[in-house]
């Protein structure tokens, strides 16, 4: 028989040949693949005797029989190990398990480093961590905290509300701030108080490089006698010289700024710059925005029961991500849920 | 909000470069997010002066001159095509280096050109002087430029002119203004606070407000119906206007706050609002019915047809302007276009009116309509400026309109402005912001931004009196000294109420930057901790992590078919609908995630499209779900933090001394049980759900002190499908705040003393039929086992040779230990025990 001729019949006897089970695999493989006795490896044996003219042609087909042969065995094989778990009647699912060594380092998220950095910095400041619902109700997201209705505060967080849709027009929201754990816990405790309130919080935004329809706050809030705004000043500048000034970055130096603003909840308000020294920029660098903070606004303090004429107190509430991303140099916050391994592992 | 810095100039010259203005402003609550500047830059070009001319040794129209660019240095020489160039001119030159635009060789309009060393028919030239077109400035080519001979030597030219204002374009700082702010939203209210922060003096358009009633009175009647939503209305007719563009200057200030120009009508009464922050309206008064304006509410369905040609229908309630008939505009947000200035209009009626901030809030967001008007009203306008603003408006467009304006004012005031008096301590100033601010240095500061300040000696008397009579003469002088400072808030300060805002405007114009900071700070004494499941979580964190796990974050907003899928209550534990946003940014994020898995099996199908072979993954994080439990934080809605895992892939690489092998549901098991073992949770019920079941092809429960804890298994195939995950992936999700709980129970271990007597172990081979379940034999083994078994392990499982056909061998290794050396007849006997109840429970033999 040509050469020819018997790749056609192998090819049609590999077509045919049943791959039921696991021996009927191994039959197959030992017949066709085998190394010393399999057919094809005995057609490829006989390559050497065709005519030099036709050598080229025939090794390809020799070649496509492998593969075709390789292919039915394959998919044999998988069609095999989904018939035994898929229906998984024969597994044993109370055998013990067992704990695998790591096949990688593993990792914990940067947003999760980045967050634990900061509660530490806060820890060793006195600070005791307090933690609330991400669904809040009007009263602690909004009214308590000096957000008068139809007032145009309300427009500086873009809202999400939830089902069902409330009579009052007082919905029940996904909080835009962790701010709502100060009124928590300014309901559950007498001052002094010194806290912070790390969380997910949640912005109805387009979603682009910067800014993702959720990110992560902490909040920090203290209330005492004679607490004041340079009480407030001092604090934040200590921490970002702990957080910046710790690493070898740019912000070495941990240089500040407090700039008036606007929050409804306290008063006077101020948000917070630190000087990102950038030698590619003109001027050597830029402000950038890493907090907001002011006065606990009297209102809150009457809201919550604490006579505001003998306490005082300041608070503050800075993004995760935004502190995640200016310390590792992230350029888009998309990154950051997106969790490709080849993102997370560098952390 | 835009802020031309050229229109600015009008009331207000710090005499600051414009990146001062805006760091001035910034630092006092007026935040520049963005400097604009338009025109041209100019950057590279300086005054010279010309020395010599000379005619070219090699053409005719060319001339050779030598100029100098600085005070003192070496002239160069520049080789200039224009007639009009002479020794002793001062002139703008292009150095070496510069960019300028000029027009293209093929006529196409202007390129960038930068201007090089080189030579021109020989002789070497040194830049360029420059005409008028060919920077810019203006459309003239007669020649170059030639400047007032003063003009400084070497300065750049943009400073000269900057400096005789002669500088074409403009610098636009955009400023976010707070919604405390509604006095910075114009011009006069940005160079208000300008002023009061640089000493510089604050001057506003003279305007004649005439007299209430007159002719106007006698064409115009306002009723205001409703009083409480419209405070103050006043109206001015300007009759005989001819309707055309506005003149180039407006126009260009328009523009560069980002108005378009319509006419010269409707751009005064823009142009008012940005100057002074009262938005007007214009009615063509030949289209008000009776000439009569009524401020109303809206009736149960009526329309109205705005401005941009709109047919919008009214919530009940909205503030209306009516003419006799009809409506012919939402007050506060858009006029009607039944009554809107056109080319045709002769005759106008200026509205200038006070407006309720929430009513005009409402209708805004009720019509989604948010105007530079309704932007005003929303934060509250100045209540005394109406008259002012009409008559502004009146005046230019009669200047610029060729209107007469009709004598006479409408000003109807059903609720006069009542001035507010706050009352400050500057003993209270001192503790809120932690530094003496002196009292007279407090006045000058309120005083600079329009508040009346006087020290109030009556109250100071009245307190010294009384302290006096109570206490030490000391303590009265110190009283009497707190007594404090009476403000009176300016009219455009409505959001100033309390003491508190009063010391913001200080600390804000004292400068944050000069307040101290102190290097020490009171702590209380309570102990800072967390709470105990965010504690332990951090724990397993770091353990998974340690175990090849990696931290995702995913989103907790999902598209509502996928939470409704992942809402499946034997994989969750909960049997409720998950919770729907009512706004949702898209279809894509539209519910909450009832369960973590929605964000595991996304990224690991993302991630196995990317290549990645080994997986292990874990999160953190809330679910959501409806709920009609009492106990619930937020009525109607449940929360807790659940833990989520996921192997796929490769579990050991191949290496020198083994084998590689695929992930299986127990190592996940392993997983799973040794993070709950580490937290204590050591007894955990196990309940097989072997069949397909909703999100798992197989699932394994787990329970631990009657509390479910969670579940493991093998994502199902439909899901997998979905998801194209391009191998098995095995999934675990505990509820976390269960877990914690139960683990939160523990009290600290109390030490346990280490027997000092050797343990023995004993293999246990057994036969029992396929298919009985393991777990059920390590039950009884430990139960009859007791007291002495300590620990049992299963060590090998056996089918095939040697076993008659349908069963299977396990063996288990025990290890036994007591307070004494254990003799091996106890040892035999505890087996014997084991084994009979082995039989007796399980049909198992000993395998001989």
């Amino acid at each position: 028989m040509s050469l020819d001729a018997q790749i056609a019949a192998v090819q049609a006897e590999i077509d045919d040949a049943p791959i039921s089970d696991a021996e009927a695999a191994e039959a197959f493989r030992v017949r066709f693949l085998g190394r010393k006795s399999g057919a094809i490896t005995d057609l490829f044996s006989q390559l050497g005797t065709a005519p030099p003219d036709q050598r080229r042609d025939l090794g390809q087909r020799l070649n496509a029989l492998k593969q075709s042969a390789q292919g039915r065995l394959d998919a044999g094989l998988a069609a095999l190990a989904t018939e035994t778990t898929s229906g998984a009647t024969d597994l044993d699912l109370t055998l013990p398990g067992r704990v695998p060594a790591p096949v990688e380092r593993g990792s914990l998220h940067v947003l999760s480093q980045t967050l634990a950095d900061i509660q530490d910095i806060f820890r060793s400041f006195g600070f005791a961590v307090a933690r609330g619902p991400e669904i809040e109700d009007d009263w602690h997201n909004f009214s308590a905290l000096n957000f008068p209705a139809n007032h145009p505060a309300r427009d500086m967080q873009d809202t999400f509300f939830l089902e069902p849709p409330p009579p009052d027009g007082r919905g029940v929201v996904l909080r835009t701030h962790t701010s709502p754990v100060q009124v928590r816990v300014l309901e559950q405790t007498e001052p002094p108080v010194r806290v912070i309130a790390p969380g997910r919080v949640f912005r109805n935004e387009a979603i682009s490089y910067k800014s993702y329809c959720l990110f992560h706050q902490v909040e920090g809030l203290v209330v005492d006698e004679g607490v004041s705004f340079a009480d407030l000043k001092a604090l934040l500048q200590a921490f970002a010289r702990a957080f910046f000034g710790a690493s070898d970055g740019p912000a070495r130096e941990a240089r500040m700024r407090f700039r008036p603003s606007f929050f409804p909840f306290t008063e006077p308000s101020a948000e917070v710059d630190v000087w990102w020294a950038d030698d590619a920029l003109p001027g050597g660098g830029r402000w950038m925005e890493i907090l907001g903070s002011g006065m606990v606004d009297p209102n809150v303090l009457t809201n919550v029961g604490v006579d505001p004429e003998r306490f005082t107190g300041f608070a503050f509430g800075m993004g995760v991500e935004r502190m995640a991303m200016l310390r590792h140099g992230i350029d888009d916050i998309r990154l950051l849920y997106e969790n490709d391994v080849r993102f997370l592992k560098q952390f | 909000m835009n802020i031309s810095l050229r229109w600015l100039a009008d009331y207000v010259d710090p005499g600051l470069p414009p990146d001062e203005v805006a760091e001035r402003l910034t630092m006092a609550g007026l935040e520049v997010e963005e400097i604009v500047t338009t025109g041209p830059a100019l950057d590279g070009v300086v005054v010279g002066e010309v020395l010599d001319v000379r005619p070219h040794p090699d053409a005719d129209r060319l001339q050779v001159c030598d100029v100098q660019l600085a005070e003192g240095a070496e002239s160069v020489q520049i080789v200039c095509g224009a007639p009009n160039v002479a020794a002793g001119q001062r002139v703008p030159v292009a150095t070496v280096g510069t960019e300028l635009m000029l027009p293209a060789r093929d006529g196409s309009g202007l390129e960038p050109v930068t201007i090089k060393k080189g030579k021109i028919r020989g002789q070497v030239s040194m830049g360029m002087i420059c005409a008028e077109d060919e920077l810019g400035l203006g459309e003239s080519h007669d020649g170059i430029l030639v400047l007032d001979a003063g003009a400084p030597v070497g300065v750049p030219l943009a400073d000269w002119l900057r400096q005789r204002a002669e500088m074409p374009g403009d610098t636009v700082l955009d400023i976010a203004i707070t919604p405390n702010r509604p006095d910075a939203t114009s011009h006069v209210g940005v160079a208000r606070d300008l002023a009061a922060l640089t000493g510089a003096e604050l001057v506003l358009p003279e305007v004649s407000v005439p007299t209430v009633g007159g002719d106007t009175a006698d064409q115009v009647t306002v009723q205001i119906e409703d009083p409480e939503g419209c405070p103050r209305y006043a109206a001015m007719i300007v009759r005989g206007v001819q309707v055309g563009p506005s003149p180039d200057w407006m126009q260009d200030r328009l523009r560069a706050v980002g108005v378009r120009p319509v006419n010269n009508v409707v751009d005064v009464t823009n142009y008012v609002l940005h100057e002074i922050g009262q938005p007007l309206h214009a009615f063509d008064l030949d289209q008000i019915a009776q000439s009569t304006i009524i401020v109303r509410a809206s009736r149960p369905g009526e329309t109205v047809e705005t401005l941009d040609d709109q047919e919008r229908k009214l919530p009940e309630g909205t503030l209306l302007i009516c003419d006799a008939e009809r409506p012919v505009a939402v007050a506060g947000v858009m006029g009607a276009a039944n009554s809107e200035v056109s080319d045709a209009t002769t005759d106008v009626l200026i509205e200038s009116a006070a407006f309720d901030p929430a009513r005009v809030r409402r209708a805004s967001k009720a019509l989604g309509l948010q105007t530079d008007a309704s932007y005003r009203f929303e934060r509250g306008v100045d209540p005394t400026r109406q008259p002012w603003a009409a008559a502004r408006a009146a005046a230019l467009l009669a200047e610029l309109a060729g209107g007469e304006v009709v004598p006479g004012l409408v000003d109807e005031v059903p609720n006069p402005y009542q001035p507010r008096t706050v009352s400050v301590r500057p003993s209270r100033v001192a503790r809120v912001l932690g530094a003496e601010v002196p009292a007279d240095e407090i006045t000058r500061l309120l005083q600079a931004i329009g508040f009346d300040v006087e020290g109030d000696r009556g109250s100071a008397l009245e307190a010294f009196a009384e302290a006096a009579l109570q206490g030490t003469v000391a303590a009265a002088v110190e009283e009497a000294g707190d007594a404090g400072l009476t403000v009176t808030v300016p009219p455009f300060r409505l959001d100033v109420e309390r003491e508190v805002d009063v010391i913001e405007e200080v600390a804000r114009l004292w400068g944050f930057d000069r307040l101290p900071t102190p290097a020490s700070t009171p702590v209380p004494l309570v102990p800072a901790g967390d709470t105990p499941s965010a504690r332990l979580l951090d724990r397993v964190r770091q353990r998974l992590a340690a175990l090849g796990f990696r931290e995702i974050a995913t989103n907790s907003l999902v598209p509502t078919p996928t939470a409704e899928t992942f809402a499946d209550a034997a994989w969750t534990g909960i049997e409720a609908p998950p919770i729907e946003t009512l706004n949702p940014i898209s279809q894509e994020m539209a519910t909450l995630r009832p369960s973590l898995l929605t964000g595991l099996v996304a990224v690991a199908s993302y991630n196995q499209a990317r290549g990645a072979g080994a997986l292990r993954l874990f999160e953190a994080g809330h679910v959501y779900r409806r709920s009609a439990d009492a106990s619930e934080t937020v009525a109607g809605y449940h929360e807790h933090t659940s833990l989520v895992l996921g192997m796929s892939g490769t579990a050991e690489r191949a290496s020198w001394d083994g084998d590689a092998r695929s992930t299986d549901v127990y190592d996940l098991k392993g997983v799973v049980l040794d993070v709950l073992a580490d937290l204590g949770i050591d007894d955990v019920q196990e309940t097989p759900r072997p069949a397909p079941d909703g999100l798992t092809a197989y699932a394994l429960d787990l329970h631990a002190g009657g509390t479910r804890l969670g579940a493991i298994g093998r994502l199902a195939d439909s899901i997998a499908d979905d998801a194209e995950l391009q191998a098995e992936l095995f999934v675990a999700e505990l509820d976390w705040d269960a877990v914690a709980e139960l683990a939160g129970r523990d009290q600290p271990p109390a030490y346990q003393p280490i027997s000092r007597f050797p343990t023995v172990e004993r293999d246990l081979a057994l036969v029992v039929p396929q298919g009985q379940p393991a777990g059920p034999l390590l039950d009884t083994i430990r139960q009859s086992g007791q007291p002495l078994l300590q620990d049992v392990r299963l060590f090998d499982l056996y089918r095939g040779d040697g076993l008659p056909d349908g069963t299977q061998s396990l063996a288990f290794t025990l290890r036994f230990g007591a307070d004494k050396t254990l003799r091996d007849k106890e040892v035999d006997g505890r087996v014997r025990r084991i084994v009979k109840a082995l039989e007796a429970q399980h049909g198992a033999t000993l395998r001989s």
